[in-house]
């Protein structure tokens, strides 16, 4: 699991992430939501060891994230923000590389990976479209088969047909217990693929809660009296709830979207 | 070390590598060729009309012996700026410009140490350095034997090479160093500009005088050829590859504690 514990990095002017606080567990894929500069690859470049914390601490199943970042590495899959491919290779050496320099040997997942994310390995990096990058990198973050998936806005660059392919990659890989977290500004990516949700404002997390909760919270309840009889059909139509003496209550649920801004208008009035 | 970049490295230093051998190949045998009596003595009239700004390109008309010859006119200037430009390219591309890029992030994302990855890509420039003045040194060699049998002092031209490696060792750790510390505008800055200050310092130096001074502020003027010819001059060029392994532990060990933004 990955444990982020008072997690701070003050780049001055309110920029950077202050004492956050958060656990991601197997199987309960996290998404954080926050719009540009809120801090979300800051946090993700100290979990993948690229930064020092200044303070505070993360873990990936108990080890270091600067310390014991080799050990760290063999676990994890990652997709930066921006996505640069070492050039002056074709795709399948890209891929080939990689494996070697990783010392991975196994059977990984890269024919799987191939059939739902297609890339002809034999184009030079260089001529590559960004989003045929983009699915070269999806392919060499997740060939080696890692427990943790650390994805910082991975969809930029696909077309909707791959987005849809890759949210449901994430999501079969959820279901097998991979720990996963996910960085993105697409609410409903992130609706669709994880469980638990933090939202991110000026490098502090405002709310973090299972997605059901928060839409639970943020719903709106109300009940009306309708004409006598009516009740049973309004309440079909509209699923509401009959209650005594022809009042039924419907319920509006938020969905992320709208959490997200009532979260950050609340969080900018603070 | 990780031997899967250190060999996907080797190839990608090839390009430069076949353009700095070229121009130095094309230096060596047109310089080499030159060593005849009368144009000695054209050069020694240069030498006679315009002393100072002959030193200044290190060409001190002390050109006697074939490899005093040499000495004079290829390790003055040519045979220490080429494989010190090829220094900071070199240096530049192995680590500063992934991290630029951000293609650095494969290479950290992945089970190999930091202190692996540096270490393998200092293997690289040293390598390749080591592999530019082989070539060069086997060039002389070949292309004297062949233009004049016999003449050259084999001994003494491995001895000054030898120093030459010592400095551009150096000079590559220096640029190294600068390299793994940071990236960005700035840092080439510092990359590029310090070695080539010494340089621009050390031809300053040459033409005497007041300029002499600054013979003490640059690494070159611990290459002494004329020592070096003569089997001496082992100190300063031990300093040069002590300042090496200096500043390569210090690459190495600002690597592996630095923040990357990748």
């Amino acid at each position: 699991m990955i444990k982020v514990t008072d997690l701070t990095r003050d780049y001055g002017e309110n920029r950077g992430v202050f004492g956050l606080r958060f656990q991601v567990q197997p199987g309960e894929p996290f998404g954080l939501l926050g719009p540009n500069g809120a801090g979300k690859t800051t946090l993700i470049r100290h979990l993948m060891g690229f930064l020092r914390p200044q303070k505070g601490q993360c873990t990936i199943f108990g080890l270091d994230c600067w310390k014991d970042r080799k050990q760290v590495q063999r676990m994890v899959g990652y997709i930066p923000g921006e996505m640069s491919l070492m050039e002056g290779m074709r795709g399948e050496d890209y891929l080939d590389f990689l494996d070697r320099y990783r010392g991975f040997t196994g059977e990984g997942y890269r024919r799987l990976l191939l059939d739902r994310f297609p890339v002809d390995l034999n184009t030079p990096i260089h001529k590559m479209s960004k989003g045929t990058k983009q699915k070269l990198g999806i392919i060499a973050a997740f060939s080696h088969k890692p427990e943790v998936l650390i994805l910082d806005e991975p969809t930029s660059g696909l077309d909707p047909l791959m987005q849809k392919e890759f949210v449901d990659f994430i999501g079969e890989e959820g279901k097998k217990g991979r720990v996963i977290l996910l960085s993105s500004h697409i609410f409903e990516e992130v609706q669709r693929t994880c469980r638990r949700v933090g939202i991110l404002r000026q490098g502090k997390l405002l709310t973090q809660d299972t997605v059901q909760e928060m839409e639970e919270k943020h719903s709106r309840r109300y009940v009306l009296q309708v004409e006598k009889g009516d009740a049973q059909a309004f309440a079909r139509d509209f699923g509401g709830t009959i209650l005594e003496d022809g009042r039924v209550e419907v319920k509006k649920t938020a969905d992320l979207e709208e959490i997200f801004l009532r979260c950050y208008r609340k969080g900018e009035k603070e | 070390m990780n031997k899967t970049l250190f060999w996907r490295e080797m190839r990608g230093s090839l390009g430069l590598l076949v353009i700095f051998g070229g121009v130095l190949t094309l230096y060596i045998l047109m310089i080499a060729g030159m060593y005849d009596k009368e144009t000695q003595q054209a050069l020694g009239q240069f030498y006679d009309m315009m002393p100072q700004l002959m030193a200044a390109v290190g060409m001190t008309g002390e050109g006697g012996t074939l490899l005093s010859f040499l000495s004079t006119y290829l390790y003055g200037m040519l045979l220490l700026a080429f494989p010190m430009v090829y220094a900071i390219l070199r240096a530049r591309g192995l680590v500063a410009r992934y991290v630029e890029k951000g293609s650095m992030y494969a290479l950290c994302a992945a089970p190999v140490s930091r202190l692996s990855l540096a270490g393998t890509q200092l293997a690289v420039l040293f390598s390749t350095q080591l592999g530019l003045l082989l070539y060069c040194t086997a060039l002389e060699i070949v292309s004297c034997q062949v233009l004049f049998p016999g003449e050259l002092d084999i001994k003494g031209l491995l001895c000054l090479n030898g120093g030459l490696l010592c400095l551009h060792l150096c000079l590559g750790a220096f640029c190294f160093l600068v390299s793994c510390l940071g990236e960005g505008s700035r840092y080439t800055a510092l990359m590029a500009g310090v070695p080539t200050l010494m340089l621009v310092m050390q031809m300053l130096a040459n033409l005497g005088g007041k300029l002499e001074k600054f013979r003490y502020l640059t690494l070159f003027s611990l290459f002494q050829p004329e020592k070096l010819m003569a089997g001496e001059g082992m100190l300063p060029a031990g300093m040069l590859l002590l300042l090496a392994v200096l500043f390569s532990a210090l690459a190495l060990w600002g690597f592996c504690h630095r923040d990357l933004y990748i």
